[in-house]
Protein backbone atom coordinates (compact mmCIF):
# COMPACT_ATOMS: atom_id res chain seq x y z
CA UNK A 1 0.00 0.00 0.00
CA UNK A 2 1.39 3.04 -0.62
CA UNK A 3 2.22 5.43 2.06
CA UNK A 4 1.67 8.78 -0.01
CA UNK A 5 -1.36 11.04 0.82
CA UNK A 6 -3.69 11.65 -2.11
CA UNK A 7 -2.74 15.46 -1.70
CA UNK A 8 0.97 14.42 -2.26
CA UNK A 9 -0.18 12.83 -5.48
CA UNK A 10 -1.82 15.78 -6.48
CA UNK A 11 0.40 18.11 -5.97
CA UNK A 12 2.78 15.72 -7.81
CA UNK A 13 0.94 15.88 -10.92
CA UNK A 14 0.37 19.46 -10.58
CA UNK A 15 3.95 20.07 -10.27
CA UNK A 16 4.40 18.26 -12.94
CA UNK A 17 1.65 19.89 -15.14
CA UNK A 18 3.77 23.00 -14.43
CA UNK A 19 6.95 21.85 -14.95
CA UNK A 20 6.30 20.51 -18.86
CA UNK A 21 4.75 23.93 -19.22
CA UNK A 22 7.96 25.77 -17.83
CA UNK A 23 9.74 23.52 -20.16
CA UNK A 24 7.99 24.03 -23.08
CA UNK A 25 8.21 27.53 -22.86
CA UNK A 26 11.55 27.58 -22.35
CA UNK A 27 11.88 25.71 -25.35
CA UNK A 28 9.89 28.11 -27.46
CA UNK A 29 11.47 31.22 -26.10
CA UNK A 30 14.83 29.35 -26.50
CA UNK A 31 13.77 29.21 -30.45
CA UNK A 32 12.31 32.29 -30.64
CA UNK A 33 15.87 34.10 -29.71
CA UNK A 34 17.58 31.95 -31.62
CA UNK A 35 15.42 32.69 -34.64
CA UNK A 36 15.97 36.32 -33.94
CA UNK A 37 19.82 36.23 -33.50
CA UNK A 38 20.51 34.43 -36.50
CA UNK A 39 17.76 36.56 -39.00
CA UNK A 40 19.86 39.23 -37.88
CA UNK A 41 22.86 37.85 -39.11
CA UNK A 42 21.48 37.14 -42.63
CA UNK A 43 19.94 40.44 -42.50
CA UNK A 44 23.63 41.69 -41.92
CA UNK A 45 25.44 39.23 -44.67
CA UNK A 46 27.17 38.05 -41.83
CA UNK A 47 27.19 34.47 -42.19
CA UNK A 48 30.10 31.89 -44.07
CA UNK A 49 29.24 31.68 -48.14
CA UNK A 50 30.99 28.56 -47.86
CA UNK A 51 29.23 26.73 -45.77
CA UNK A 52 25.94 27.74 -47.32
CA UNK A 53 26.79 26.58 -50.44
CA UNK A 54 28.03 23.23 -48.50
CA UNK A 55 24.97 22.67 -46.68
CA UNK A 56 22.68 23.81 -49.94
CA UNK A 57 24.50 20.21 -51.95
CA UNK A 58 23.92 18.49 -48.55
CA UNK A 59 20.48 19.54 -47.58
CA UNK A 60 19.01 20.46 -51.69
CA UNK A 61 20.67 18.11 -54.14
CA UNK A 62 21.10 15.03 -51.58
CA UNK A 63 17.41 15.80 -50.69
CA UNK A 64 16.67 15.39 -54.63
CA UNK A 65 15.36 11.74 -54.68
CA UNK A 66 13.58 11.25 -51.85
CA UNK A 67 11.45 13.95 -53.08
CA UNK A 68 11.20 12.75 -56.00
CA UNK A 69 9.67 9.08 -55.21
CA UNK A 70 7.47 10.64 -52.43
CA UNK A 71 5.76 13.54 -55.27
CA UNK A 72 5.23 11.13 -57.87
CA UNK A 73 2.95 8.62 -55.72
CA UNK A 74 1.64 11.60 -53.42
CA UNK A 75 -0.10 12.91 -56.98
CA UNK A 76 -1.14 9.62 -57.45
CA UNK A 77 -2.80 9.00 -54.10
CA UNK A 78 -4.51 11.50 -54.60
CA UNK A 79 -6.26 10.49 -57.86
CA UNK A 80 -7.43 7.37 -56.14
CA UNK A 81 -8.65 8.74 -52.99
CA UNK A 82 -10.99 10.97 -55.52
CA UNK A 83 -11.36 8.01 -58.14
CA UNK A 84 -14.66 6.87 -57.29
CA UNK A 85 -16.30 10.27 -56.40
CA UNK A 86 -15.16 11.22 -60.07
CA UNK A 87 -16.56 7.63 -61.53
CA UNK A 88 -19.99 8.21 -59.72
CA UNK A 89 -20.85 11.94 -60.80
CA UNK A 90 -18.86 12.05 -64.24
CA UNK A 91 -16.31 14.68 -63.08
CA UNK A 92 -13.68 13.97 -65.15
CA UNK A 93 -13.01 17.44 -66.21
CA UNK A 94 -12.33 18.68 -62.42
CA UNK A 95 -10.07 15.83 -61.96
CA UNK A 96 -7.15 18.12 -62.39
CA UNK A 97 -8.45 21.11 -60.20
CA UNK A 98 -8.82 19.04 -57.69
CA UNK A 99 -5.24 17.81 -58.02
CA UNK A 100 -3.58 20.54 -58.42
CA UNK A 101 -6.08 22.22 -55.78
CA UNK A 102 -4.70 20.18 -53.16
CA UNK A 103 -1.06 19.52 -54.39
CA UNK A 104 -0.34 22.69 -54.66
CA UNK A 105 -1.90 24.27 -51.53
CA UNK A 106 -1.49 21.17 -48.77
CA UNK A 107 -0.14 17.93 -49.79
CA UNK A 108 3.01 19.59 -51.63
CA UNK A 109 4.45 21.49 -49.05
CA UNK A 110 3.49 19.63 -46.32
CA UNK A 111 4.58 16.07 -47.34
CA UNK A 112 7.58 17.61 -48.82
CA UNK A 113 8.33 18.86 -45.51
CA UNK A 114 7.78 16.33 -43.83
CA UNK A 115 9.91 14.16 -45.35
CA UNK A 116 12.70 16.20 -45.79
CA UNK A 117 12.23 16.73 -41.86
CA UNK A 118 13.13 13.30 -41.27
CA UNK A 119 16.16 13.28 -43.95
CA UNK A 120 17.46 17.12 -43.44
CA UNK A 121 16.40 18.20 -39.76
CA UNK A 122 17.12 14.86 -37.91
CA UNK A 123 20.74 14.70 -39.45
CA UNK A 124 21.34 18.75 -38.80
CA UNK A 125 19.93 17.67 -34.90
CA UNK A 126 22.57 15.27 -34.70
CA UNK A 127 25.49 17.07 -36.71
CA UNK A 128 25.25 20.27 -34.40
CA UNK A 129 24.64 18.16 -31.31
CA UNK A 130 27.91 15.88 -31.30
CA UNK A 131 29.77 18.98 -32.21
CA UNK A 132 28.88 20.30 -28.65
CA UNK A 133 30.11 16.91 -27.30
CA UNK A 134 32.70 17.09 -28.64
CA UNK A 135 33.71 20.94 -27.95
CA UNK A 136 33.75 21.50 -31.42
CA UNK A 137 31.20 24.42 -31.08
CA UNK A 138 33.71 25.81 -27.70
CA UNK A 139 36.60 25.28 -30.53
CA UNK A 140 34.76 27.86 -32.80
CA UNK A 141 34.57 30.21 -30.42
CA UNK A 142 37.98 29.89 -29.30
CA UNK A 143 38.75 30.53 -32.67
CA UNK A 144 36.82 33.62 -32.55
CA UNK A 145 34.34 32.85 -34.97
CA UNK A 146 30.76 33.01 -34.22
CA UNK A 147 29.32 29.82 -34.27
CA UNK A 148 25.55 30.96 -35.13
CA UNK A 149 27.48 33.02 -38.20
CA UNK A 150 29.28 30.25 -39.31
CA UNK A 151 27.10 26.96 -38.36
CA UNK A 152 23.14 27.93 -37.85
CA UNK A 153 22.74 30.83 -40.23
CA UNK A 154 24.19 28.82 -43.49
CA UNK A 155 21.93 26.58 -42.04
CA UNK A 156 18.61 27.95 -41.77
CA UNK A 157 19.20 30.01 -44.88
CA UNK A 158 20.08 26.55 -46.65
CA UNK A 159 16.38 24.33 -45.08
CA UNK A 160 14.64 27.44 -45.99
CA UNK A 161 15.71 27.44 -49.70
CA UNK A 162 15.67 23.74 -49.98
CA UNK A 163 12.43 23.53 -48.48
CA UNK A 164 10.76 26.60 -50.97
CA UNK A 165 12.89 25.06 -54.51
CA UNK A 166 11.98 21.32 -53.30
CA UNK A 167 8.35 22.51 -53.26
CA UNK A 168 8.35 23.68 -56.72
CA UNK A 169 9.33 20.63 -58.18
CA UNK A 170 7.21 18.46 -56.11
CA UNK A 171 4.54 19.71 -57.17
CA UNK A 172 5.01 19.94 -60.43
CA UNK A 173 5.96 16.07 -60.43
CA UNK A 174 2.95 15.57 -58.27
CA UNK A 175 0.88 16.54 -61.05
CA UNK A 176 2.79 14.79 -63.54
CA UNK A 177 2.20 11.80 -60.83
CA UNK A 178 -1.47 12.62 -60.74
CA UNK A 179 -2.25 12.98 -64.28
CA UNK A 180 -0.47 9.43 -64.99
CA UNK A 181 -2.29 7.75 -62.33
CA UNK A 182 -5.65 9.43 -63.89
CA UNK A 183 -5.00 8.05 -67.23
CA UNK A 184 -4.50 4.77 -65.71
CA UNK A 185 -7.00 4.25 -63.67
CA UNK A 186 -9.60 6.54 -65.06
CA UNK A 187 -8.99 6.69 -68.85
CA UNK A 188 -8.50 10.67 -68.48
CA UNK A 189 -6.93 12.21 -71.39
CA UNK A 190 -3.94 14.07 -70.27
CA UNK A 191 -4.89 16.84 -73.00
CA UNK A 192 -7.92 16.92 -70.37
CA UNK A 193 -6.54 16.63 -66.99
CA UNK A 194 -4.62 19.61 -68.04
CA UNK A 195 -7.53 21.43 -69.13
CA UNK A 196 -8.92 20.88 -65.45
CA UNK A 197 -5.33 22.76 -64.33
CA UNK A 198 -5.27 25.67 -66.13
CA UNK A 199 -9.04 26.55 -66.88
CA UNK A 200 -8.88 29.10 -64.56
CA UNK A 201 -10.15 27.94 -61.35
CA UNK A 202 -6.52 27.26 -59.85
CA UNK A 203 -4.22 30.13 -60.32
CA UNK A 204 -0.60 31.69 -59.32
CA UNK A 205 -2.07 32.55 -55.68
CA UNK A 206 -2.33 29.10 -55.19
CA UNK A 207 1.08 28.02 -55.94
CA UNK A 208 1.85 31.23 -53.98
CA UNK A 209 0.20 29.52 -51.03
CA UNK A 210 2.13 26.79 -51.16
CA UNK A 211 5.44 28.22 -51.51
CA UNK A 212 4.95 31.09 -48.39
CA UNK A 213 3.82 27.38 -46.34
CA UNK A 214 7.11 26.26 -47.40
CA UNK A 215 9.37 28.85 -46.46
CA UNK A 216 7.60 28.94 -42.88
CA UNK A 217 7.74 25.13 -42.41
CA UNK A 218 11.65 25.52 -43.71
CA UNK A 219 11.67 28.08 -40.55
CA UNK A 220 10.34 25.81 -38.43
CA UNK A 221 12.22 22.81 -39.22
CA UNK A 222 15.36 24.59 -39.51
CA UNK A 223 15.55 26.44 -36.06
CA UNK A 224 14.01 23.33 -34.33
CA UNK A 225 16.51 21.07 -35.78
CA UNK A 226 19.66 23.63 -34.50
CA UNK A 227 17.92 24.74 -31.40
CA UNK A 228 17.85 20.59 -29.75
CA UNK A 229 21.14 20.56 -31.46
CA UNK A 230 22.99 23.42 -29.59
CA UNK A 231 20.88 22.58 -26.65
CA UNK A 232 22.68 19.12 -26.11
CA UNK A 233 23.49 17.59 -23.13
CA UNK A 234 25.36 14.39 -21.56
CA UNK A 235 27.11 12.60 -24.67
CA UNK A 236 25.86 10.32 -26.80
CA UNK A 237 22.41 9.41 -25.30
CA UNK A 238 22.09 13.36 -24.91
CA UNK A 239 22.28 13.57 -29.00
CA UNK A 240 19.44 10.48 -29.08
CA UNK A 241 17.12 12.68 -27.11
CA UNK A 242 17.89 15.33 -29.15
CA UNK A 243 17.42 14.51 -32.56
CA UNK A 244 14.06 12.90 -31.07
CA UNK A 245 13.08 16.09 -29.68
CA UNK A 246 13.85 17.98 -32.92
CA UNK A 247 11.82 15.42 -35.03
CA UNK A 248 9.20 15.95 -32.86
CA UNK A 249 9.18 19.41 -32.88
CA UNK A 250 9.59 19.85 -36.15
CA UNK A 251 6.88 17.90 -37.21
CA UNK A 252 4.47 19.56 -34.30
CA UNK A 253 5.49 23.04 -34.90
CA UNK A 254 4.82 22.28 -39.16
CA UNK A 255 0.82 21.12 -38.51
CA UNK A 256 0.31 24.02 -36.13
CA UNK A 257 1.73 26.59 -38.66
CA UNK A 258 0.06 24.86 -41.19
CA UNK A 259 -3.22 25.84 -39.39
CA UNK A 260 -2.21 28.78 -38.98
CA UNK A 261 -0.91 29.84 -42.13
CA UNK A 262 -3.80 28.25 -44.03
CA UNK A 263 -6.22 30.28 -41.97
CA UNK A 264 -4.75 33.68 -42.30
CA UNK A 265 -3.74 33.96 -46.00
CA UNK A 266 -6.81 31.41 -46.92
CA UNK B 1 50.50 39.12 -18.19
CA UNK B 2 48.15 37.26 -17.14
CA UNK B 3 46.21 37.32 -12.86
CA UNK B 4 43.88 34.97 -11.70
CA UNK B 5 42.54 36.90 -8.34
CA UNK B 6 40.34 35.12 -5.41
CA UNK B 7 38.53 33.23 -8.19
CA UNK B 8 35.50 31.17 -7.00
CA UNK B 9 33.23 29.00 -8.91
CA UNK B 10 30.51 26.46 -7.70
CA UNK B 11 28.60 23.73 -10.09
CA UNK B 12 25.45 23.12 -8.22
CA UNK B 13 26.69 22.52 -4.55
CA UNK B 14 30.11 21.80 -5.83
CA UNK B 15 32.61 24.86 -4.70
CA UNK B 16 35.37 23.67 -7.64
CA UNK B 17 37.63 27.01 -7.40
CA UNK B 18 37.60 28.68 -3.70
CA UNK B 19 39.50 31.75 -4.03
CA UNK B 20 42.15 30.88 -6.68
CA UNK B 21 45.36 33.85 -6.98
CA UNK B 22 47.98 33.54 -9.11
CA UNK B 23 49.92 35.87 -12.15
CA UNK B 24 51.22 34.15 -15.14
CA UNK B 25 54.31 35.77 -16.51
CA UNK B 26 54.95 36.52 -20.29
CA UNK B 27 57.11 33.83 -22.41
CA UNK B 28 56.77 31.34 -19.61
CA UNK B 29 55.64 27.80 -19.79
CA UNK B 30 53.45 27.39 -16.82
CA UNK B 31 51.88 24.09 -15.55
CA UNK B 32 48.76 24.10 -13.32
CA UNK B 33 48.82 20.62 -11.80
CA UNK B 34 46.65 18.73 -9.40
CA UNK B 35 44.34 15.88 -9.04
CA UNK B 36 42.02 14.98 -11.54
CA UNK B 37 38.50 17.27 -10.73
CA UNK B 38 40.29 19.92 -8.67
CA UNK B 39 38.96 22.38 -11.55
CA UNK B 40 42.14 22.68 -13.39
CA UNK B 41 40.27 22.78 -16.80
CA UNK B 42 37.54 25.03 -15.49
CA UNK B 43 40.22 27.07 -14.37
CA UNK B 44 41.61 27.99 -17.91
CA UNK B 45 38.23 27.90 -19.28
CA UNK B 46 37.05 31.16 -17.17
CA UNK B 47 40.48 32.84 -19.19
CA UNK B 48 38.80 32.22 -22.95
CA UNK B 49 34.75 33.10 -21.91
CA UNK B 50 33.47 29.32 -21.98
CA UNK B 51 33.18 29.89 -18.41
CA UNK B 52 32.23 32.81 -15.82
CA UNK B 53 33.64 33.30 -12.51
CA UNK B 54 31.28 33.28 -9.50
CA UNK B 55 33.46 35.83 -7.58
CA UNK B 56 37.19 37.17 -8.48
CA UNK B 57 38.71 38.96 -11.13
CA UNK B 58 40.76 37.76 -14.54
CA UNK B 59 43.54 40.37 -15.32
CA UNK B 60 44.73 40.23 -19.23
CA UNK B 61 47.35 42.79 -19.84
CA UNK B 62 46.04 45.20 -17.89
CA UNK B 63 42.40 44.74 -18.70
CA UNK B 64 39.87 43.12 -16.31
CA UNK B 65 38.07 40.42 -18.91
CA UNK B 66 35.92 38.69 -16.37
CA UNK B 67 32.73 40.07 -17.02
CA UNK B 68 33.43 40.87 -20.87
CA UNK B 69 30.23 39.51 -23.08
CA UNK B 70 30.72 37.17 -25.97
CA UNK B 71 31.56 40.38 -28.54
CA UNK B 72 34.33 41.45 -26.31
CA UNK B 73 35.61 38.05 -25.79
CA UNK B 74 36.06 37.71 -29.67
CA UNK B 75 39.38 40.13 -29.05
CA UNK B 76 40.66 38.36 -25.96
CA UNK B 77 40.61 34.56 -28.04
CA UNK B 78 42.41 36.08 -30.89
CA UNK B 79 45.22 36.93 -28.13
CA UNK B 80 44.55 33.62 -26.41
CA UNK B 81 44.56 30.00 -28.30
CA UNK B 82 43.30 27.08 -26.79
CA UNK B 83 44.32 23.30 -27.61
CA UNK B 84 41.74 21.36 -25.95
CA UNK B 85 41.92 17.73 -24.39
CA UNK B 86 40.51 15.89 -27.03
CA UNK B 87 41.78 17.99 -29.86
CA UNK B 88 38.61 19.53 -31.05
CA UNK B 89 39.36 19.40 -34.96
CA UNK B 90 36.42 19.93 -37.24
CA UNK B 91 35.41 16.41 -38.61
CA UNK B 92 34.08 17.63 -41.59
CA UNK B 93 37.51 19.13 -42.74
CA UNK B 94 40.52 18.39 -43.52
CA UNK B 95 43.66 18.79 -41.23
CA UNK B 96 44.73 21.92 -44.18
CA UNK B 97 41.10 23.07 -43.85
CA UNK B 98 40.96 23.08 -40.26
CA UNK B 99 44.22 25.27 -40.03
CA UNK B 100 42.83 26.89 -43.01
CA UNK B 101 39.75 28.27 -41.33
CA UNK B 102 40.79 30.93 -39.03
CA UNK B 103 43.11 32.45 -41.60
CA UNK B 104 39.92 32.23 -44.27
CA UNK B 105 37.92 33.84 -41.32
CA UNK B 106 40.66 36.83 -39.57
CA UNK B 107 42.91 37.41 -41.92
CA UNK B 108 40.57 37.23 -45.21
CA UNK B 109 42.94 34.84 -46.99
CA UNK B 110 40.70 32.94 -50.14
CA UNK B 111 40.94 29.66 -50.75
CA UNK B 112 44.11 28.42 -51.88
CA UNK B 113 46.34 30.77 -50.38
CA UNK B 114 44.54 30.17 -47.21
CA UNK B 115 45.80 26.33 -47.68
CA UNK B 116 49.34 27.43 -48.69
CA UNK B 117 49.74 29.43 -45.43
CA UNK B 118 47.93 26.37 -43.45
CA UNK B 119 50.71 24.02 -44.88
CA UNK B 120 53.18 26.43 -43.77
CA UNK B 121 51.98 26.19 -40.51
CA UNK B 122 51.33 22.62 -40.39
CA UNK B 123 55.25 21.99 -41.50
CA UNK B 124 56.39 24.14 -38.47
CA UNK B 125 54.04 20.66 -36.52
CA UNK B 126 55.65 18.46 -38.97
CA UNK B 127 52.19 17.01 -40.07
CA UNK B 128 52.20 19.10 -43.63
CA UNK B 129 52.57 15.05 -44.90
CA UNK B 130 49.10 14.58 -43.67
CA UNK B 131 47.46 17.94 -44.91
CA UNK B 132 44.63 16.40 -46.84
CA UNK B 133 43.81 13.75 -44.61
CA UNK B 134 40.91 13.98 -42.34
CA UNK B 135 40.76 13.78 -38.66
CA UNK B 136 38.95 10.55 -38.21
CA UNK B 137 42.10 8.90 -40.59
CA UNK B 138 44.94 10.42 -37.96
CA UNK B 139 46.00 9.26 -34.28
CA UNK B 140 45.91 11.21 -30.89
CA UNK B 141 49.00 12.97 -31.63
CA UNK B 142 48.78 13.72 -35.17
CA UNK B 143 45.53 15.10 -34.13
CA UNK B 144 46.91 16.94 -30.93
CA UNK B 145 49.78 18.75 -32.94
CA UNK B 146 47.12 19.56 -36.32
CA UNK B 147 45.27 21.45 -33.54
CA UNK B 148 48.49 23.14 -32.18
CA UNK B 149 48.84 24.06 -35.86
CA UNK B 150 45.48 25.64 -35.71
CA UNK B 151 45.93 27.78 -32.45
CA UNK B 152 49.19 29.52 -34.12
CA UNK B 153 47.18 30.46 -37.09
CA UNK B 154 46.38 34.21 -35.20
CA UNK B 155 50.08 34.47 -33.99
CA UNK B 156 48.71 34.25 -30.30
CA UNK B 157 50.41 35.88 -27.31
CA UNK B 158 49.10 33.34 -25.06
CA UNK B 159 48.18 29.59 -25.59
CA UNK B 160 46.09 27.52 -22.80
CA UNK B 161 46.94 23.85 -23.54
CA UNK B 162 44.25 21.17 -22.07
CA UNK B 163 46.46 18.26 -20.79
CA UNK B 164 48.20 17.94 -24.20
CA UNK B 165 49.84 15.01 -23.59
CA UNK B 166 46.96 12.51 -22.25
CA UNK B 167 46.45 9.55 -24.21
CA UNK B 168 49.93 9.75 -26.33
CA UNK B 169 52.35 7.58 -26.17
CA UNK B 170 55.39 8.58 -24.53
CA UNK B 171 57.46 9.45 -27.88
CA UNK B 172 54.24 11.73 -29.03
CA UNK B 173 54.27 13.00 -25.28
CA UNK B 174 57.56 14.71 -25.70
CA UNK B 175 57.22 15.55 -28.92
CA UNK B 176 54.37 17.84 -27.96
CA UNK B 177 56.56 18.53 -25.27
CA UNK B 178 59.10 20.08 -27.33
CA UNK B 179 57.11 21.60 -29.00
CA UNK B 180 55.42 23.69 -26.11
CA UNK B 181 58.73 24.59 -25.37
CA UNK B 182 59.99 25.68 -28.51
CA UNK B 183 56.33 28.04 -29.40
CA UNK B 184 58.09 29.94 -25.90
CA UNK B 185 61.88 29.79 -26.56
CA UNK B 186 61.65 30.92 -30.13
CA UNK B 187 58.36 33.14 -31.03
CA UNK B 188 58.28 34.37 -26.90
CA UNK B 189 54.52 32.77 -26.65
CA UNK B 190 52.81 32.21 -23.18
CA UNK B 191 51.65 28.96 -22.35
CA UNK B 192 49.56 27.86 -19.93
CA UNK B 193 49.56 24.19 -19.49
CA UNK B 194 46.95 21.63 -17.61
CA UNK B 195 48.60 18.71 -16.78
CA UNK B 196 49.39 15.64 -14.78
CA UNK B 197 51.98 14.50 -16.53
CA UNK B 198 55.09 14.56 -14.50
CA UNK B 199 57.50 13.93 -17.00
CA UNK B 200 56.08 17.17 -18.92
CA UNK B 201 55.83 19.01 -15.64
CA UNK B 202 59.42 18.42 -14.73
CA UNK B 203 60.21 18.19 -18.14
CA UNK B 204 59.97 21.91 -19.75
CA UNK B 205 58.15 23.93 -17.04
CA UNK B 206 59.05 27.62 -15.88
CA UNK B 207 56.61 27.32 -12.79
CA UNK B 208 53.99 25.44 -11.42
CA UNK B 209 50.93 26.01 -9.86
CA UNK B 210 49.36 22.86 -7.94
CA UNK B 211 45.63 23.20 -6.90
CA UNK B 212 44.31 21.37 -4.00
CA UNK B 213 40.91 21.21 -2.42
CA UNK B 214 40.02 24.29 -5.09
CA UNK B 215 42.57 26.57 -3.76
CA UNK B 216 46.78 27.06 -4.79
CA UNK B 217 48.47 24.31 -2.67
CA UNK B 218 52.01 25.93 -4.01
CA UNK B 219 53.06 27.73 -6.06
CA UNK B 220 57.04 27.71 -7.49
CA UNK B 221 59.95 26.74 -10.19
CA UNK B 222 60.34 22.59 -10.72
CA UNK B 223 63.23 23.03 -8.22
CA UNK B 224 60.63 24.40 -5.74
CA UNK B 225 58.37 21.36 -6.03
CA UNK B 226 61.17 19.21 -5.71
CA UNK B 227 62.62 20.32 -2.68
CA UNK B 228 59.30 20.73 -1.00
CA UNK B 229 58.26 19.66 2.06
CA UNK B 230 54.53 19.57 1.82
CA UNK B 231 53.32 16.30 1.86
CA UNK B 232 50.57 16.97 -0.31
CA UNK B 233 52.84 18.00 -2.66
CA UNK B 234 55.42 15.29 -2.18
CA UNK B 235 52.12 12.53 -3.13
CA UNK B 236 51.22 13.98 -5.98
CA UNK B 237 54.40 14.79 -8.01
CA UNK B 238 55.98 11.39 -6.97
CA UNK B 239 52.82 9.79 -7.46
CA UNK B 240 52.25 7.69 -4.54
CA UNK B 241 49.21 5.58 -3.85
CA UNK B 242 49.03 6.22 -0.01
CA UNK B 243 49.78 9.74 1.80
CA UNK B 244 48.01 12.60 3.20
CA UNK B 245 46.13 13.78 -0.01
CA UNK B 246 42.36 13.46 0.24
CA UNK B 247 41.14 12.13 -3.00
Amino acid sequence: MSLASPHAAQESLTFRIGKNLFDMSEVAGGMAVLLVRVLWRIARANFDWNEFKTNMYKMGVKSTPIVVVTALFVGAIAVIQAAPMVQQYGAYGLLGWGAGFSVLRELGPLLTALMISGRVGANNTAELGTMVVTEQIDALRILAIDPLGFLIAPRLLAIVLTLVIANIYADALALFGAAIASKAMLGVEYGVFLNGLTSGLLNFGDVAHGLIKSAFFGLMMAIASCYFGLAVKGGAPGVGRAVNAGVVASATGIFILDYFVSFIIG
Amino acid sequence: MISFRNIHKSFGPKNVLQGVSFDVHDGEVFFIIGASGVGKSVLIKHLVGLLYPDQGEIWLDGQEISRFDELQMMAVRRKCAMVFQHSTLFDSMTCAQNVALPLRKHKNLKGRSAEHEAIKLLEKVHMEAFADRFPAELGDGMRKRVAIARALTLDPQYILFDEPTTSLDPVNARRVDKLIRELSDTLGVTSIVVSHDLVSIFGIADRIVMLYKGQVRLLGTREEFRNTTDGVVEQFTNGYAEGPMDL
